[in-house]
């Protein structure tokens, strides 16, 4: 390895230490998963390690026991509410802020941001008391605009941050071509925006999808979602059922990356 | 000798302007951008906006386009005042700096735009496509994305994608810098050559006089907001209308001097006639001075460095009693090296009437 | 001919068009309204109502308030309750330790990720990035997987004879420890990572051409320029495990209470919303002065981020 030329002793030895536990973290992250997939068929009725034989049971009847398969029906459309609220809310946001000539366009920024600064069990206390006091009950409905309001501030953040380093000479072009402001915003702004509208819509799906924080305050008695679900059969039951569903989970997560690496690369995931 | 800002009195002003930018200021905040600029560009003229970064150039020309509005003044194309016009239907192209080719689309979709963004038939714009694809050498090229052509063909692209409108006034802004150093000569030759032959009413806004003195037919040099000059490159070279008209373009030498009995006595000992009075700067250029052996007259100097410039030769000599650098140009001449560094010399102005006198 | 190329109309437009060019055509806020009135709507006014509520007296009956008065009885009761503050300060230690291990944890990945190659670069996005894809609940089961009287370190230590009978891990303020740790590393190493990538390479060759070990490099090039990551990362990961609740309710075991829990308990099942008000806001307004206190000392160390003026 290149690093690894001319080096004195004590160079060796520290960058050595530190390259040690950068790849000790890196197993950190990833072994949990590896062991969760491995029980996931074993065939004994418990949780032990290792696993004894293979059986695709448990992933059968993940799909048998209706409550999950309903819990994971309702979290589907909690995320495609938030997606589609968070596309609909974020998008048009992102272009007032990045390209807006009024006073506060700062401030505008930091007032999306807020509601994802607060802690999100925080947020769901004050939804659900806010709810309660003028007759709203907790519902999948109020649980998705709850969920909505927290996360909006990531498809903001990366619609805006596209917008900010896409070159203003373009939508100036589109106008000096004739385009009004509609169709340069549909045949130029849009379609450059797209990449990174889909990975802002992948992250707030699976914020949807997942949440635990705010949904536990806001669900509706009736329709749980998939982490409340979860949370109560991992505290209840002992069967490798569990490790099923993560293993479902686990698959869509792996479609999720490829989704994002494909329509921004990996490499602009942070921006 | 001295000339105010000149408008239309040159050559071209024998038909009403298509262009006519009346007396237009533009302030940022507190910072006044342009003061008062007014121009009149006629029928199929190129006409430079040259000065350096932070003139107003580029603001100018934004606001030709409509980016920008004006604060004062008006904007009219063939006597239509563009005050309420917006963008996108103002009768001007813009070729950008970076060219802003949209990515997203090939070279055929991003030529047809503003065909498609008006509605015209499909027959007519592919057919109008083609013709303006054609005029710009790029038949064959219609369906590569914009990152998949060098630089020059871009620069074509960006053309053809306002030659497609028939604009009435084709705004260029910097159009060569995004191009490297060598290419940069032959484009500017080629495109001014594709521009009046189409005989387009042209701006062109640079900060390199080089440039400016290929592409143009009138040179419109602006400082801090306002216009200093606007000539025909010759007379902008021979016949700066200030000294910073002069400074900037070109290379020149001032000294400061009194006028007496209506004229300037110039530091060989010859004199100029002027009508200005009191304390004045000279100026003449270093190709209009003549170095030679110190015998040869009475103002004497030393050789403090030379170059040569391919076939010239730039002589710094240091004059006696003066504390200023004097840049003299001489042809190179085959026998000897002219001048060594140290020489003591004697310097003469070759043609007075051709200096340039300033108030102080 | 060139006169009726400006003359001539646009091509037809619908009122929606219309309509959208009048709002984007003097780029004002009009396209962030909707957003703003919800969350105006779904989180400004519940936040004053749950500020409100922390400094009154009620009856909650059927998911709904029924009567309220003004008091600061909770707000005082709160901060008498030794409970409060055990619990408070548990879940404060727990967030500081978990928030200082990740950037030990966490600093020598995104190290890997500037010195690695193209390869290793992707694989350290896929890991860090694949577990925020996936529920946190998930990731925490693996640790009762791991940890459990059956799991994986007990039969492996049992295995090996070191010890006799299970160890008991699982329900302890250690599992809570390490089930953090791990859950919150991505989030630390992402920013980092992405201050590593707009690291300036040449900053290391001339470090090395100026005499520096890579050790020294590290130290007083890297180390400085990557605070900014560091903040960054410190900020989310102590506002996640502080608030957390997933990881104490299912590691911790039944006893272990942490902020989050305690808010849970009160609202959910002792159905005492004033409380779980007055809880609420304890833990945003500790959480927030810890965020500050992050920011300050970023700033202390990034001084040579601000222009000139400032």
């Amino acid at each position: 390895m290149r690093a690894f030329r001319h080096l004195s002793l004590s160079d060796a030895l520290g960058i050595g230490l530190i390259l040690c536990v950068a790849v000790f973290s890196l197993l950190l992250l990833v072994a949990p998963s590896i062991i969760v997939v491995m029980i996931s068929f074993d065939t004994r009725a418990f949780v032990s390690f290792p696993p004894e034989g293979f059986t695709l049971r448990w992933y059968a009847e993940v799909f048998e026991q209706g409550e999950l398969v309903d819990a994971m029906l309702n979290s589907l459309q909690v995320g495609l509410t938030v997606t589609l609220l968070c596309i609909l809310l974020g998008v048009p946001t992102a272009l007032a802020c990045a390209r807006g000539r009024f006073r506060g366009t700062t401030a505008l920024s930091v007032f999306v941001l807020v509601p994802h600064m607060v802690p999100g069990i925080v947020l769901g206390v004050a939804v659900l008391f806010a709810g309660a006091l003028v007759g709203v009950s907790p519902s999948i409905w109020l649980q998705s605009v709850a969920i909505t309001v927290f996360i909006l501030a990531v498809m903001v953040r990366t619609v805006q941050s596209r917008l900010v380093r896409l070159d203003p000479a373009l939508e100036e072009a589109a106008a000096n071509l004739r385009a009004t402001p509609f169709q340069s915003l549909r045949t130029v702004t849009f379609p450059l925006l797209m990449p990174a509208i889909l990975a802002g819509a992948v992250f707030t799906f699976v914020e949807g999808f997942d949440n635990l924080s705010v949904a536990i305050f806001t669900h509706g008695f009736r329709d749980r979602p998939l982490p409340v679900e979860l949370l109560a059969l991992v505290q209840y039951t002992s069967s490798p059922l569990v490790a099923a569903v993560s293993g479902v989970q686990i698959v869509l997560a792996i479609a999720a990356l490829v989704a994002v690496s494909l329509s921004i690369g990996l490499d602009n995931v942070n921006d | 000798m001295m000339q105010g800002p000149t408008g239309p009195a040159t050559s071209v002003a024998t038909t009403s302007p298509v262009l006519r930018i009346g007396g237009v200021g533009k302030r940022f905040g507190t910072f006044t951008v342009l003061d008062d600029c007014s121009l009149d560009v006629a029928e199929g003229e190129i006409v430079t906006l040259l000065g350096p970064s932070g003139c107003g150039k580029t603001t100018l020309l934004r606001c030709i386009a409509g980016f920008w509005d004006a604060d004062s003044g008006s904007i009219t194309i063939d006597g239509q005042d563009m005050a309420r016009v917006p963008v996108n239907r103002r009768p001007v192209g813009v070729v950008f700096q970076s060219y802003a080719l949209f990515p997203h689309l090939t070279v055929a979709r991003n030529v047809g735009y503003a065909l498609r963004m008006q509605g015209v038939p499909r027959a007519e714009a592919a057919r109008r496509v083609a013709a303006a694809l054609e005029t710009v050498s790029l038949t064959g090229f219609e369906d590569r994305y914009p990152a998949q052509l060098s630089g020059g063909q871009q620069q074509r692209v960006a053309i053809a994608r306002v030659l497609v409108m028939e604009p009435r006034v084709l705004l260029l802004d910097e159009p060569f810098n995004a191009l490297d150093a060598k290419l940069r000569g032959t484009m500017q030759v080629e495109l001014r050559q594709l521009i009046k032959s189409l005989g387009l009413t042209s701006i062109f806004v640079t900060h390199d006089q080089e440039e400016a003195l290929t592409m143009s037919d009138r040179i419109a040099v602006m400082r801090a907001g306002r216009i200093e000059q606007a000539a025909p490159p010759d007379e902008i070279f021979d016949r700066p209308a200030t000294a910073y008209v002069a400074d900037f373009i070109g290379s020149s030498n001032f000294w400061p001097s009194l006028v007496a009995d209506g004229r300037v006595s110039l530091p060989d000992g010859q004199s100029v006639a002027t009508g200005l009075r009191g304390a004045v700067r000279v100026m003449a250029r270093p190709h209009n001075l003549q170095i030679a052996p110190p015998a040869a007259g009475p103002w004497q100097g030393r050789v403090a460095f030379q170059r040569s410039v391919g076939p010239l030769v730039e002589y710094h000599v240091e004059t006696e009693g003066g504390d200023a650098m004097v840049k003299v140009v001489a042809m190179r001449r085959a026998q000897d090296r002219g001048f060594a560094d140290g020489t003591a010399v004697s310097l003469r102005i070759v043609d007075p009437a051709l200096c340039a006198v300033y108030p102080a | 001919m060139a006169e009726a190329s400006y003359t001539a109309p646009l091509a037809t437009r619908g009122l929606g068009e219309r309509l959208v060019d009048a709002l984007l055509s003097g780029r004002g806020i009009w396209p962030a309204v909707p957003a703003i009135i919800v969350l105006t709507v779904v989180a400004v006014i519940p936040f004053v109502i749950l500020l409100s509520l922390g400094f009154s007296d009620m009856e909650v009956s059927r998911g709904a308030i029924v009567s309220q008065t003004f008091s600061l009885q909770h707000l005082t009761n709160a901060l008498t309750d030794p409970l409060y503050w055990t619990t408070f300060q548990r879940s404060m230690t727990l967030a500081l330790t978990t928030t200082a291990l990740c950037i030990f944890f966490g600093y020598p990945v995104a190290y890997l990720f500037l010195i690695g190659g193209r390869w290793t670069r992707r694989l350290i996005l896929v890991l860090t990035i694949a577990p925020l894809l996936t529920s946190g609940i998930v990731r925490t089961y693996a640790w009762l997987v791991i940890l459990g009287g059956r799991g994986v370190v007990n039969s492996t230590l049992m295995s090996l004879g070191l010890i006799d009978q299970p160890l008991r891990i699982m329900n302890t303020h250690w599992a809570v420890l390490i089930g953090m740790v791990q859950i919150h590393l991505p989030v630390m190493i992402l920013p980092l990572i992405a201050v590593m990538s707009r690291h300036d390479g040449r900053l290391v060759e001339a470090s090395a051409n100026l005499g520096a070990s890579r050790l020294g490099t590290l130290r007083t090039v890297i180390l400085p320029l990557s605070v900014p990551g560091i903040g960054t990362g410190a900020a989310l990961v102590f506002t996640l495990s502080y608030t957390t609740f997933v990881v104490p309710q299912l590691l911790g075991g039944g006893n272990y209470l942490n902020a989050a829990t305690m808010i849970y308990e009160q609202v959910v099942y002792s159905l005492e919303w004033s409380k779980g008000s007055v809880s609420s806001m304890i833990l945003m307004v500790t959480c927030l002065i810890v965020l500050v206190a992050i920011a300050l000392v970023t700033n202390h160390f990034t001084r040579w981020t601000k222009g000139r003026d400032a």
